[in-house]
């Protein structure tokens, strides 16, 4: 009875919500403590990095305008060696969000998701970057127009935009004059099963000397089976660069460069979710006019422990550790592998400030 | 060797677990939390081996936590969202509903308050704000405080849904349970709130308002028989969801709750006995 008793305490005490209202605003922080080993051939004890740093510091405050407006603006503050002052702040949302009826849809502008392959729904489980992030391909945020929303009966999420196509990072002279088409479906047609496929095109239409990047293509379908305590999610990337190349006469040839690759993540949790234990493979090709490999096509597997001693919930700030090991091996003749050790200190926690001003 | 194998099996166990040998966790609803600690208590006194632990925080968080798998049922005075079912699904996670109790919400005035009948639209108004004085719907001129729940309520959400039908006033002071609203409107005679019906059961210095039905009767949500017939505009079902039919500790509390005795509780918790639309859907998750 008294432990009846000590539960219904803890539930009347809390206060903070997951849901704001019109007039409130949400301040969140979320930071990411890490210590990287980058060794080759696990040299640890002669690496060729070792180092503390805060790795994300992300701030966000999320305002409710009106039950179909809310905007958010995140700014990541973390550990930099660009700068003089050790740090850097990096703008990686601000959007207005608008749902124009009842129902899921959501009408977001600004700097939001990138709705490409798996880069917008990573949720660093495994701590490293996905798949689309690590090889450069495309960020996890840009500028643009989206559509987005949920279907009826929980059957699945939908997504369709057009950004600017350079990602979080790229601003001013950087964007070039042709928008990214981006679209993405999921659905789970049985517990336990999602499938999806997303795709974006960009006609880039930039010219370097003879040499003009005519478009991009992507394509990534996916799939994430979850059963009891296990799940493996795996996603297929194709990324196609359609270049064209005038010589001395005039004379144009177009030449496909074709890159692809896979990654699995497996996780099996345990301990009703506060142990997770996460096991990482990839493979990427590189590769010009299927004439093989140019030196960049690699191997990627690792594994890891999360330990979360408490998640996040209404009125609990959230706290794990994550211990991962990924090992990168380029296809090259000769190439050692490149190690990467990490422990990580994550934290994130959030407050519902009632009345904003301006609210 | 043994030993190690020993002690490799104890951690596997541990880690597997966590979770003592016969603990069910339930999460969530606050509304729920009396009648469920309630039930919890009367199963613990026939069932000793197995103990049940309830915590509140609102539907959402209970969801939220089925989904995650971190409780064994998840209390919630509102259905789930499809937003909600697709996360579960993807994460394996089978919600399968319950009504283990019917709600009349009521709607309770300062009981020094003589508004004794309301329509839903006028509720309505008064909740988004554009009814401001109690003289607009028959009673002194005064002006009105709202009290509601807050968003991660099922209660909030039900409410919006149903009645508001629109945007919340800003004005409205949000509560963190039943209790609280039931405090703060007997403390204010100028107050208006909603809570589940259970919590009149005992209370004083407020009263519930009868609310005008389809049929244009106004009927009181503490009248048992119009609530069962669904007469009261307010009628809800009570629910828990668990991932797949219930199992094991879970399944037998969810039995305990829905049996005669677990019923009788209810009624002594000032709720209503589940109908027999609900027993048919109970059974059939129940895979009888």
């Amino acid at each position: 009875m008294k432990r009846l008793q000590v539960f219904a305490a803890l539930a009347a005490a809390v206060t903070v919500l997951f849901a704001i209202e019109p007039g409130q605003t949400e301040l969140e922080m979320n930071g990411w403590f890490r210590y990287t080993n980058e060794s080759e051939s696990f040299g640890v004890t002669e690496p060729s990095a070792s180092r503390f740093s805060l790795e994300r510091g992300y701030v966000r405050m999320k305002h409710q305008w009106a039950p179909k407006f809310e905007s958010k603006l995140t700014i990541d503050i973390h550990s930099s060696d660009k700068y003089a002052e050790g740090a850097t702040v990096r703008l990686k949302e601000a959007y207005l969000n608008y749902k124009p009826g009842g129902g899921d849809l959501n009408l977001t502008a600004g700097l939001q998701k990138h709705y490409f392959s798996s880069v917008y729904s990573w949720d660093y489980t495994n701590p490293f970057k996905s798949l689309a992030d690590a090889q450069g391909l495309c960020a996890s945020a840009d500028y643009g127009l989206t559509a987005n929303g949920y279907l009826p009966a929980g059957f699945g999420e939908y997504q369709a935009g057009i950004y600017n196509g350079e990602g979080y990072k790229g601003a001013g002279k950087n964007v070039n004059l042709s928008p990214a088409l981006v679209g993405n479906v999921r659905v789970a047609p049985l517990t336990g099963v999602k499938v999806g496929v997303s795709g974006r095109y960009n006609a880039v239409g930039k010219t370097s000397g003879s040499v003009t990047e005519k478009n991009v293509l992507g394509v990534a379908p996916m799939l994430k089976l979850a059963f009891g305590p296990v799940a493996v999610e795996g996603e297929y990337i194709i990324w196609n660069h359609t270049n064209e190349t005038t010589d001395t006469l005039g004379a144009v040839t177009s030449t496909d460069h074709v890159q692809s690759g896979l990654c699995v993540v497996p996780v099996v949790s345990l301990a009703k979710r506060r142990f997770e234990v996460h096991g990482r493979f990839d493979m990427w090709d590189h590769k010009q006019d299927g004439e093989g490999d140019d030196g960049k096509s690699l191997l990627r597997y690792g594994a890891g422990v999360n330990w979360h001693p408490q998640r996040r919930e209404k009125g609990k700030p959230g706290v794990a550790l994550q211990f991962a090991w990924l090992r990168t091996q380029l296809k090259s003749e000769g190439s050692e592998p490149v190690d990467e050790l990490i422990a990580q200190f994550r934290f994130e926690w959030s407050t519902v400030i009632p009345q904003f001003i301006g609210g | 060797m043994r030993r190690l194998i020993a002690g490799f099996a104890a951690a596997g166990m541990l880690l597997a677990g966590f979770a003592l040998a016969g603990e069910v966790m339930v999460k969530g609803s606050d509304t729920l939390l009396n009648l469920v600690q309630r039930l919890a208590e009367q199963f613990s006194a026939v069932v000793p081996d197995v103990t049940v632990s309830v915590t509140g925080g609102g539907s959402g968080v209970g969801i939220n936590a089925i989904i995650n798998g971190e409780c064994d049922i998840a209390d919630a005075s509102r259905e789930i969202k499809s937003k909600e079912v697709y996360t579960a699904r993807e994460a394996g996670v089978n919600p399968v509903q319950i009504a283990i109790a019917i709600d009349g919400l009521s709607v309770i005035v300062n009981e020094g308050n003589p508004v004794s009948e309301l329509t839903l639209e006028q509720i309505g108004a008064v909740y988004r704000g554009e009814i401001k004085n109690w003289s607009e719907v028959g009673g002194p001129s005064r002006k009105i405080t709202l009290y509601g729940r807050q968003p991660s309520s099922g209660t909030f959400v039900f409410f919006r849904d149903v009645v508001v039908k629109g945007e919340y006033a800003t004005a409205m002071r949000q509560m963190n349970g039943n209790s609280q609203i039931v405090e703060a409107v007997k403390s204010d005679e100028t107050g208006i709130g909603y809570v589940g019906v259970g919590y009149l059961r005992d209370a004083t210095g407020v009263s519930a308002v009868a609310v005008r039905n389809e049929d244009g009767e106004f009927v009181s949500p503490l009248d048992a028989e119009q609530v069962n017939a669904g007469k009261y505009p307010l009628t809800r079902p009570l629910l828990q969801y668990t991932n797949g039919s219930p199992k094991g500790d879970a399944r037998r509390f969810i039995e305990f709750e829905l049996s005669g005795a677990g019923q009788q509780v209810v009624k002594e918790e000032g709720f209503f006995p589940v109908t027999a639309d609900y027993i048919e859907q109970n059974e059939s998750a129940l895979g009888k």
